[in-house]
């Protein structure tokens, strides 16, 4: 252990904490640092880690995937998608094709991609096809995204977008008390785009505890002893325990690109619903990239089960942070990376994929060894 | 015209034919040089073996075919008598299956083949017999190998899953996934490129050197799915438990880098030429100190100990947190060996 994990572990056992105290953290890279770690095993019984909202695959409507899969099905379509995209199921009969990996064994022509910059490649490399990028992700990936839409695009490539804001999500959870935790942990990365600023309602308006972390398990534990050290002095501020990356006002010119790129507009959230002015939307100049302009509408609203959760799967209940994956009845029964029933065994930014792949089999199972 | 390097596999080359006599006279039988391999034979006759006979068979179709610290030639080789040499023989003679793709390059083909006999040399052993297929284009991504392997036990050498108990040592003869890693490196995937070297070598001195010390009672080199899948099988068979702790198990900054950007567990990534094994506890730093006299061992440690209150593989982290290893689902990466 290093000697500052070794500091902030000995504040945090120091701490007279007299009470059951919930931390939520936003970020499936939070999740997946604190897994590995293994901190929850670390920390005092009393402190309960929650993951949040912050996985961006969970979140994509199942409409967007649906769409995505009804493109890629059109012969003159070379669909491009994040990979953690690829295996996440969609409502249809299991005569048909129900994932964009599914789709693919049936012949159509799906890639994925790593960085946004390869689907100019790629659409200048097959300038007969019509290339459709599919770009699902939080502010950090949009980004990139709309810088891509910033520049000089070849014609034969259009960006079917289901981009999301991650702070809505976390004001929605306050504002409705649909779950319950006493500080929260904010995305480091995300901070680093959109400015820490972005997260002092949270604090100001909620009267909650926040800090800002990286995904070190040094800056997580910095944040959670600042989160638990103001709710014991019962103050409320945002801390930052990123500062070094993340800024005040963030990223300026991240956040011209965005600004120039899209319209920020009302969003559907899988297993939320719909959240006011939550969701990127392409500006109307750059409609003649826009997959949602140039094809005709896939989404089939009337479609069986549209948009809705697979049934048996509580991926809602795991994503707005009221159960814990292991409290899902299907998660590691019915339900395993292999064979993903809900999204949020599908990402690799899911909690239930981080939990079930990094062995967290029970958020009470501490310690494992007996001693 | 003859066979020569210059040229390209054709599917006469496999017909049994002028051709196919010329290539393996020309280019596989100079590479294997060794007095006992007669093409002209269709078995190979084996002197009588001094020692209770050990034979394993392993099949290898790495992608790319060379890659940096080794090639599909000089693995198929040290994957086979490792396998023997982990458990506890000497290893004597190969055979040696060829299936190549036509179009592939006589060349290519001829510096495969050196390195496949520099490899036999250097670990002692033979290629005592062969055959060779050629494959339409497009049918086995250049060249597939199969080697079969013979040898005898070493005496006094009483090695096995049975033998575990709780309190034994585990140890590893060094850095882990060092072949995975630096074989994705090679395929240059996610843009991703380094200088790693795939640590492919024949483990006989390391499995030599712990000879003859009575608290050795299972070893294994762990390649596909790494040291967590040698890990799972050794507590299925024993229904003990093992803990491992991550600040002692070597890893090299290379490796710990592509996991922490790809998201990978270094504890499942592949080795092909490191050695893990369970020694009693008395045992275990004798074990360990001849380890560490050897070049290939200089990295080794004690990276965990068997468990008798769980039957899980259970890493102890960095930060005095745990979590269980469990079984590999999705192979992260394919065709690795």
């Amino acid at each position: 252990m290093t000697p500052e994990a070794r500091h902030w572990l000995n504040l945090i056992h120091g701490l007279p904490l007299d009470r059951t105290l919930k931390i939520m953290n936003v970020c499936g890279g939070h999740e997946r640092s604190i897994s590995l770690a293994g901190l929850r095993t670390v920390l005092p019984r009393n402190i309960e880690i929650i993951p949040g909202p912050g996985c961006p695959v969970c979140i994509c409507p199942e409409e967007d995937i649906y769409q995505a899969m009804r493109l890629a099905l059109d012969e003159r379509v070379l669909l491009l998608a994040f990979g953690d995209m690829l295996q996440v199921p969609v409502n249809l009969p299991r005569s048909q094709p129900r994932s964009l990996d599914a789709a693919r064994a049936a012949g159509a022509d799906i890639r994925p991609i790593a960085s946004p910059m390869d689907a100019v490649a790629i659409a200048r490399e097959h300038p007969e096809r019509e290339v459709v990028f599919f770009a699902a992700g939080f502010e950090t990936t949009m980004a990139p995204v709309a810088a891509l839409l910033g520049q000089d695009l070849p014609d034969n490539l259009s960006l079917l977008i289901s981009g999301r804001l991650t702070w809505p999500a976390v004001a929605m959870l306050l504002e409705s008390q649909s779950c319950e935790f006493d500080a929260l942990i904010a995305p480091g990365h995300v901070a680093t785009i959109m400015g820490t600023e972005e997260w002092q309602f949270v604090p100001q308006r909620h009267v909650l505890p926040a800090a800002v972390a990286g995904f070190t398990p040094e800056s997580l534990l910095a944040a959670i002893y600042s989160c638990l050290r103001q709710t014991l002095e019962g103050r409320s501020f945002l801390d930052n325990c990123y500062a070094e990356v993340a800024l005040p006002d963030g990223n300026p010119t991240a956040q011209r690109l965005l600004k120039n790129a899209f319209d920020v507009v009302d969003a559907n959230w899988r297993g939320i619903g719909i959240l006011a002015r939550s969701g990127f939307n392409p500006r109307e100049a750059h409609a003649s990239h826009d997959a949602r302009v140039r094809f005709s509408d896939h989404s089939r609203a009337s479609r069986r089960r549209a948009g809705e959760m697979p049934p048996g799967c509580a991926c809602a209940n795991v994503v707005m942070g009221q159960i814990y994956p292991n409290q899902c009845p299907l998660y590691g029964r019915g339900c395993t990376p292999r064979n993903p029933v809900g999204p949020c065994m599908v990402s690799d930014e899911g909690a239930c994929r981080i939990w079930w792949a990094n062995g967290v089999r029970s958020h009470r199972e501490t310690p494992i060894c007996p001693d | 015209m003859a066979t020569s390097e210059a040229g390209v596999i054709e599917l006469c080359h496999g017909n049994g034919g002028r051709l196919m006599h010329e290539l393996i006279e020309n280019v596989i039988r100079p590479a294997l040089a060794n007095p006992m391999l007669d093409t002209q034979l269709d078995a190979a006759k084996l002197p009588a073996l001094e020692g209770l006979p050990v034979i394993t068979t392993d099949g290898f179709t790495v992608q790319p075919l060379e890659f940096p610290g080794g090639d599909i030639g000089s693995l198929a080789v040290h994957g086979t008598i490792n396998d023997l040499a982990v458990s506890g023989a000497v290893p004597l003679y190969l055979t040696l299956s060829l299936f190549i793709e036509e179009g592939f390059e006589i060349s290519r083909l001829a510096r495969l083949m050196k390195s496949l006999g520099q490899a036999a040399a250097s670990a002692g052993v033979v290629v005592v017999t062969g055959d060779t297929k050629v494959l339409p284009r497009g049918q086995c991504g250049g060249i597939y190998l199969a080697t079969t392997g013979i040898g005898v036990m070493a005496p006094g050498t009483n090695l096995g899953m049975d033998f575990v108990q709780p309190g034994d040592k585990i140890l590893v003869s060094g850095s882990i996934g060092d072949h995975g890693t630096a074989v994705m490196l090679a395929r240059e995937q996610f843009g991703l490129s380094g200088s790693l070297l795939s640590d492919s070598a024949s483990v006989l001195p390391l499995t030599r050197a712990l000879q003859g010390l009575e608290g050795v009672r299972f070893m294994r080199d762990p390649t596909r799915g790494g040291l967590a899948t040698v890990a799972h099988e050794l507590c299925r068979a024993t229904g003990l438990g093992m803990n491992l702790w991550q600040e002692v198990i070597p890893v090299s900054d290379q490796v710990r880098g592509v996991c922490d950007l790809l998201g990978y567990d270094p504890y499942y990534l592949a080795c092909e030429g490191r050695v893990m094994a369970v020694v009693s506890m008395s045992d275990a730093p004798s074990a360990l100190k001849r380890w560490q006299a050897l070049p290939a061992g200089s990295q080794a440690a004690i990276v965990g100990e068997i468990q008798s209150n769980h039957s899980r593989v259970v890493l102890t982290t960095d930060y005095g947190g745990e979590r269980i290893l469990e079984e590999l689902e999705n192979d992260p990466l394919p065709r690795i060996c």
